[in-house]
């Protein structure tokens, strides 16, 4: 029975069921009640089934959705593990999240990049879970996920979490902390308290009404919701400056170090031909033993550039990554573990993962694919610890257009504001 | 308008004989990629339509035939490689209806060159009726004339892709006539179903059809 409180699953009717249970209808005015969204198509004999969410499973006019309310049947024993120290601006925002916590409203969190979003939260939750709230941590992006989920058990470590995501086969249980993706809220129906979703400017969440109201029936009516972003919407600065939302800006890295600044070089077709002056920063990086990423706008650049650089410096250790790889996880796990040197990858690796110490090369960073935001997060993937708080973003790019001056003025601005806080190179 | 396979974008770039509206603009459900995954079959069993070298009976139809069986000159459309077997998850497993439109026209077309008389598809149970929603096999007949004259009996039909071949070929009659006012007696059967996998479900339904009169069954399938 634990297994329903605070979510909505799937039922065919004609199936016998628990009793108690609360038995909810798929469609109300054909608009599908897990995901929102009208979008539904015919079957025979006037029944019909929701496209939004298919992937999820299919919700039909067949099913029922079961549910129970949550009941957070939980201990409060909670105790945090996490024995660091917050930096003074850290403790200012995470005391703004505990203010938003006890009034249970929205609120965003805007830090640059390598800020210490992750550690602000401990105090936060630690408070929630203590009051037997149900806590939950939603990003649309997988891959954020999977680096979270060892910090969060850490820091918890008496706390029972489970992390749901797609590409995963770890049964649901009950717990009081729940990782997730964005997508697994549709499972969800009034059962957080305290919500916080990381990456919330992110593919596929930034765009996408469904993600967005998977989320608002996630939670409770009277809950908290958190966001995070280093690179906020549009759409989130407005309801900013229409005190719509509250917010907390962090424009300093938490070893007090700047962002480093985005570097470019006007290069010939590097499709044709790897350009000498990337090659040459390759071997100082294999001289001088740096680990780094390579960004390349499309999937069918990865091989090619892989290969190019094979075959120039046949030596080095790398790999190439995609969204759709079958051996993505183990091969950004390679790259955090130091098996490999470096990989090539596409904007996947834009945000959300730490690899100590790299510097981060972008071929063709003035082609559509890589936005503003996106240049600004692979920048951010730079200078991430106290042993090396700075490092090099080179960008090569065909031509310069007002996207990349763009990013780079926001990297700038950031570091402004950072200074005025005792921010140094 | 994105791909129904794998979900990217269709670039659907009119040329000028379409602009024109001379040529007739068929929207497309996939991409060139997912499309030219699916193998057609060139050459094939005469007996079950399985892609292979020669016309040739293969070693399952022989046995069919030793069986006293009536050969179902069975046409298939594709090969069930992976690019298949992620289609019917999509579409029969998950549910997907719209896919069906993915082969349905091709699919007809062929139908509709082979000589019959009646055209009867393969049910599904009521339990897969009631949950799945539909019959894949009719979903993908859609736009032509077809007679459900076959229902399936058992009371809790398990399904088929559950079993390995030796319980498949164990399997007794799944299926009765229903009762109905057409009579088969001297007809040509087109048996319909949307894979060939051991034969075993078309040859029990071709009994049926000739217990009730027809003077010839044939069978199609989408896959093979």
């Amino acid at each position: 029975m634990k297994a329903y409180y605070g979510r909505q699953l799937l039922n065919p009717k004609i199936e016998a069921r628990p009793k108690n249970l609360i038995t909810l209808p798929t469609f109300i005015d054909s608009v599908c009640q897990r995901c929102g969204q009208k979008n539904t198509e015919k079957l025979p004999n006037n029944h019909y089934y929701c496209c939004g969410c298919l992937t999820l499973g299919r919700v039909s006019s067949h099913d029922v959705l079961l549910h129970l309310p949550e009941p957070n049947e939980f201990d409060g024993k909670a105790a945090l593990s996490w024995q660091g120290q917050l930096t003074a601006q850290q403790q200012v925002v995470s005391d703004e999240l505990i203010q938003t916590l006890l009034y249970k409203r929205e609120h965003l969190v805007w830090a640059v990049t390598g800020a210490g979003k992750t550690e602000m939260l401990f105090p936060v939750i630690h408070h929630a879970l203590q009051k037997k709230y149900r806590v939950g941590i939603v990003s649309p992006r997988v891959d954020v996920i999977i680096e979270l989920a060892p910090r969060f058990r850490a820091a918890f470590s008496e706390t029972d979490m489970v992390v749901l995501h797609g590409a995963q086969t770890e049964d649901y249980r009950y717990t009081q902390l729940v990782l997730a993706t964005t997508h697994q809220m549709l499972r969800f129906k009034s059962a957080f308290d305290l919500l916080i979703v990381d990456e919330v400017d992110s593919f596929p969440y930034d765009g996408d009404k469904m993600l967005v109201h998977a989320v608002k029936h996630a939670r409770k009516a009277s809950s908290a919701l958190i966001y995070l972003s280093a690179t906020p919407t549009k759409k989130l600065q407005k309801r900013v400056t229409s005190k719509d939302l509250t917010v907390s800006y962090l424009p300093l890295r938490f070893h007090q170090h700047l962002l480093p600044l985005l570097k470019t070089t006007v290069v010939g077709h590097w499709r044709k031909k790897l350009p000498s002056k990337f090659l040459r920063q390759l071997k100082k990086f294999y001289q001088e033993d740096r680990r780094f990423l390579i960004f390349v706008p499309k999937v069918s650049d990865l091989r090619r550039v892989y290969q190019g650089i094979k075959q120039c410096l046949p030596d080095i250790a790398g790999d190439y990554v995609h969204a759709s790889d079958p051996e993505r996880q183990e091969k950004v796990q390679k790259m955090r573990d130091k098996d490999i040197q470096y990989l090539v990858t596409t904007t996947i690796l834009e945000r959300g993962v730490t690899f100590p110490g790299i510097d981060v090369l972008i071929l063709g960073a003035d082609e559509p694919i890589f936005s503003e935001n996106a240049l600004v997060q692979i920048a951010g993937r730079v200078g991430r610890n106290h042993d090396r708080p700075t490092g090099l973003v080179q960008a090569y790019i065909r031509h310069t257009n007002l996207k990349v001056i763009a990013a780079q003025n926001q990297i700038k601005k950031m570091n402004q504001r950072g200074r005025r806080l005792g921010g140094h190179i | 308008m994105n791909c129904q396979m794998c979900q990217n974008y269709i670039d659907n770039e009119l040329s000028l004989l379409q602009t024109l509206g001379l040529l007739k603009n068929q929207k497309k459900l996939i991409c060139q990629a997912c499309e030219s995954d699916f193998a057609v079959i060139t050459m094939s069993c005469s007996g079950c339509g399985r892609q292979q070298k020669s016309t040739q009976l293969c070693r399952d139809c022989r046995r069919w035939q030793q069986q006293g069986k009536i050969l179902l000159k069975h046409t298939a459309l594709y090969q069930y490689n992976d690019a298949m077997r992620s289609f019917m998850q999509q579409y029969k497993f998950n549910g997907d209806y719209k896919l069906r439109g993915i082969f349905n026209s091709k699919f007809i077309q062929i139908i509709k060159s082979l000589s019959k008389d009646v055209i009867v598809p393969i049910p599904v149970s009521e339990n897969t009726m009631k949950t799945r929603g539909f019959n894949q096999t009719t979903g993908l007949l859609e736009g032509i004339i077809y007679q459900e004259l076959l229902q399936v009996t058992t009371i809790k039909k398990s399904h088929q892709s559950q079993f390995n071949r030796k319980a498949r070929m164990l399997r007794q009659q799944p299926f009765t006539l229903k009762e109905s006012s057409i009579s088969l007696r001297g007809k040509h059967v087109l048996l319909v179903d949307d894979i060939y996998t051991t034969g075993n479900t078309l040859y029990h339904a071709a009994d049926l059809l000739y217990s009730a009169g027809a003077i010839n069954v044939k069978s199609i399938s989408l896959a093979r």
